[in-house]
């Protein structure tokens, strides 16, 4: 009897993702949207959308004017992270092109620099273009470090070295390339984007139809509606993990160090809290365009955001670091960035797998609870 | 004759709207039971609450033995429902429909196969079974829709306005397929505002405004609120002798359509001739009048009006 009951239920649920599937088939947009998509965007952000700085342009003031100066600037534009886009002696015209934006740096070389370096303690200025932060920051490390060894074989052994010496040295993602920070971070938010929208809009298209009327009048349970319903998604969107690292790993060199079984885990929990928000969404709108503009704003924008994937959540402003904790991509974010880079597994990862089950729970809930099988 | 819809006391409220208002009847084993109504009368209302879709207010319905308010779900594996937008997915095929409903309601394997390809059969949808269904005409898909709603051969079938927006051939098909099905013992509960559709039905209920105010079979129905003879007449000046006419006695009803208008009349007390001469008197001359049955349209149009003049 008990057998015969669960063999019922699954044959509905199987039902439901059969009739799920042939609407996918029958709409490939959706399924090329939801495949091709990441690979785009990944190829995108990943190549176009670049925050690697690289051939920045230097505006050179060489009051110096000798050999030791001008070994300085070959030594600095050497890597061709810098290069020279402007020289002169006058500091005012130097500025004028950092203004203009030719240029997002001025190195000054006083006059007197080179006798300074013989004797030791020789000063170069760096003025920086403020206004991208970004460039600016990596720019201005990246310049200090320059003339630092330059400056060092340039004194050779004459200089007496420092008593303490602090040596940064940027961890895991040691060149800094943006590929390997953002990897993670787009594949939560083309998760979160496929997982919340499409489950919005299919559900809410049933409501719209009157399907739903129709399915409610037959002894399909509305968990097994629900079910049968998300699961050809949860596939697809397992898929896309599976794509997007895969693009990861072959086109950026994203190397994944740390356990699958927690990336199977994180990306299984994240989909399934995103697939019951979705859900929640045309559970409570039943409109296409609404369940839209709600996905948008509840799960797209945030995932972008509040996640960390563009935003070091260290940088926002305390209500939105609160606000952040409700959103699932911010933990997914942490659990991909966890074994990709840093080659963590279950024993670190264990509190956002935790945070992800709690949402998911708590979307299923509520969304089922919401999900009556009347119209009243 | 057993008992297959027995309805008590049955309301339902939307907020301070009531939707429904203290119907009461029972439909027999086997029967078409037609209800009629404008819309808004409460028509869909009655057969959601049936189907187990809509709780009901106040009041008691028991379909195929089960209560519909505390047993929905032992009501919904032994019926069938088709709802007034035919909700079929439009982008799947005939035959994908049909394996989707015919496996919502548990059948699988050969047994699926046998009852789709039995059901395309007698549906005529056999040719076309690997068509999607959107890109049919209504008829058919109204068609499909009935498929679905009986493939599981449900003892009871409800059907709110299967036909609406049908052309009248693919009407009339529809209602021999219906009428197959209850000779084959199913019940049959349908709505519609056809009234040349409501003939077909064994017994009526009539709905205005929540209330059942009607119930019968159509030539009780036609004796007890459309009773007299019908007279259809024409001619020059109609609308003044028309407004007089109204209060004359023996006069039961008088009805415009287009450039002539329907008189119902008492013979008793108002004879065909006398109609004639006095119509006649107030200038309607050439006067053409025709003798015709009370129809359902009658039936209707008094209950209506009943009912309005019982609100002012």
């Amino acid at each position: 009897m008990a057998s015969s009951h669960a063999s019922r239920t699954l044959g509905r649920i199987l039902a439901m993702a059969g009739k799920e599937v042939l609407h996918i088939r029958r709409d490939l947009r959706t399924l090329y949207l939801a495949l091709a998509m990441p690979v785009l965007l990944l190829v995108l952000f990943g190549f176009g959308i670049s925050f690697d700085v690289d051939h920045l342009e230097l505006a050179v003031v060489d009051q110096d004017r000798t050999a030791v100066s001008r070994e300085l600037v070959r030594q600095v534009t050497a890597s061709e992270e810098f290069v020279v886009a402007w020289e002169g002696t006058s500091p005012e015209q130097a500025v004028a092109e950092l203004r203009r934006g030719r240029a997002v740096a001025v190195m000054v070389l006083p006059r007197g620099f080179s006798e300074d370096v013989a004797r030791g303690g020789a000063q170069v200025q760096l003025l920086m273009d403020g206004a991208d932060g970004n460039t600016a920051t990596q720019a201005l490390a990246k310049a200090q470090a320059l003339v630092d060894v330059a400056g060092r074989k340039l004194a050779g052994a004459a200089l007496p070295a420092p008593p303490l010496e602090v040596r940064v040295r940027t961890l895991f993602n040691p060149n800094g390339r943006s590929a390997l920070f953002l990897v993670p971070g787009l594949a939560a938010y083309l998760l979160a984007i496929v997982a919340v929208l499409i489950t919005a809009l299919t559900v809410a298209r049933e409501w719209e139809r009157g399907s739903m009327e129709q399915l409610f009048a037959t002894p399909v349970g509305r968990l097994e509606i629900v079910v049968g319903k998300l699961l050809p998604y949860l596939g697809i969107g397992l898929l896309q993990v599976l794509l997007v690292l895969t693009v990861g790993a072959w086109v950026f060199d994203v190397p994944v160090r740390g356990s699958l079984v927690a990336l199977g885990l994180g990306a299984l929990l994240f989909l399934v809290g995103m697939l019951g928000q979705g859900l929640l969404i045309s559970v409570v709108t039943r409109n296409q365009v609404v369940a839209t503009q709600v996905a948008t704003m509840t799960s797209v924008l945030p995932s972008l955001l509040l996640s960390g994937f563009i935003f070091p959540i260290e940088n926002l402003p305390l209500p939105l670091q609160v606000l952040s904790r409700l959103i699932p991509a911010r933990y997914f974010v942490a659990t991909l960035r966890g074994v990709l880079l840093r080659g963590n597994g279950l024993d670190v990862l264990w509190p956002q797998l935790v945070a992800m089950t709690l949402f998911a729970a708590l979307m299923l809930t509520v969304a089922t609870r919401r999900f009556q099988r009347r119209l009243d | 004759m057993s008992t297959a819809i027995e309805v008590e006391h049955l309301t339902r409220r939307f907020g301070a709207f009531t939707a429904v208002n203290d119907v009461s009847f029972t439909v027999g084993t086997g029967e078409i039971f037609g209800y009629l109504g404008a819309n808004g009368a409460g028509k869909s209302t009655t057969i959601r609450m049936l189907c187990g879709l809509l709780k009901p207010t106040d009041g008691h319905a028991r379909v195929a033995g089960h209560d519909v308010g505390h047993e929905p779900e032992r009501v919904k594996e032994r019926i069938g429902y088709m709802s007034q937008r035919f909700s079929l997915y439009l982008d799947l095929t005939v035959r994908a429909n049909l394996e989707f409903f015919a496996s919502a309601y548990g059948a699988h394997g050969r047994e699926l196969e046998h009852r789709i390809g039995e059901m395309l059969e007698r549906m005529q949808l056999t040719a076309i079974q690997d068509e999607v269904t959107g890109s049919l005409p209504g008829g058919m898909q109204q068609r499909v829709a009935l498929a679905s709603a009986v493939l599981h051969r449900p003892r009871i079938v409800f059907l709110d306005e299967p036909t609406a927006g049908v052309d009248p051939v693919q009407r009339r098909s529809f209602w021999a397929l219906i009428r197959e099905l209850a000779a084959g013992g199913t019940t049959v509960f349908v709505t519609t505002h056809y009234m040349d559709e409501a003939e077909y039905c064994a017994r009526i209920g009539i709905m205005v405004d929540g209330r059942l105010v009607a119930l019968d079979t159509p030539e009780g129905l036609k004796r007890t609120h459309a009773p007299g003879r019908v007279l259809e007449v024409r001619g020059p000046k109609l609308a003044p002798a028309l407004d007089a006419l109204r209060g004359e006695p023996g006069v039961l009803d008088v009805s415009r359509f287009g450039a002539g208008a329907t008189v119902r009349v008492d013979p008793e007390r108002l004879p065909g001739e006398a109609l004639g001469h006095w119509l006649r008197a107030r200038g309607v001359d050439p006067l053409e009048m025709e003798e015709s049955a009370p129809t359902l349209d009658d039936v209707f149009l008094a209950l209506t009006a009943g009912a309005q003049r019982g609100e002012d």
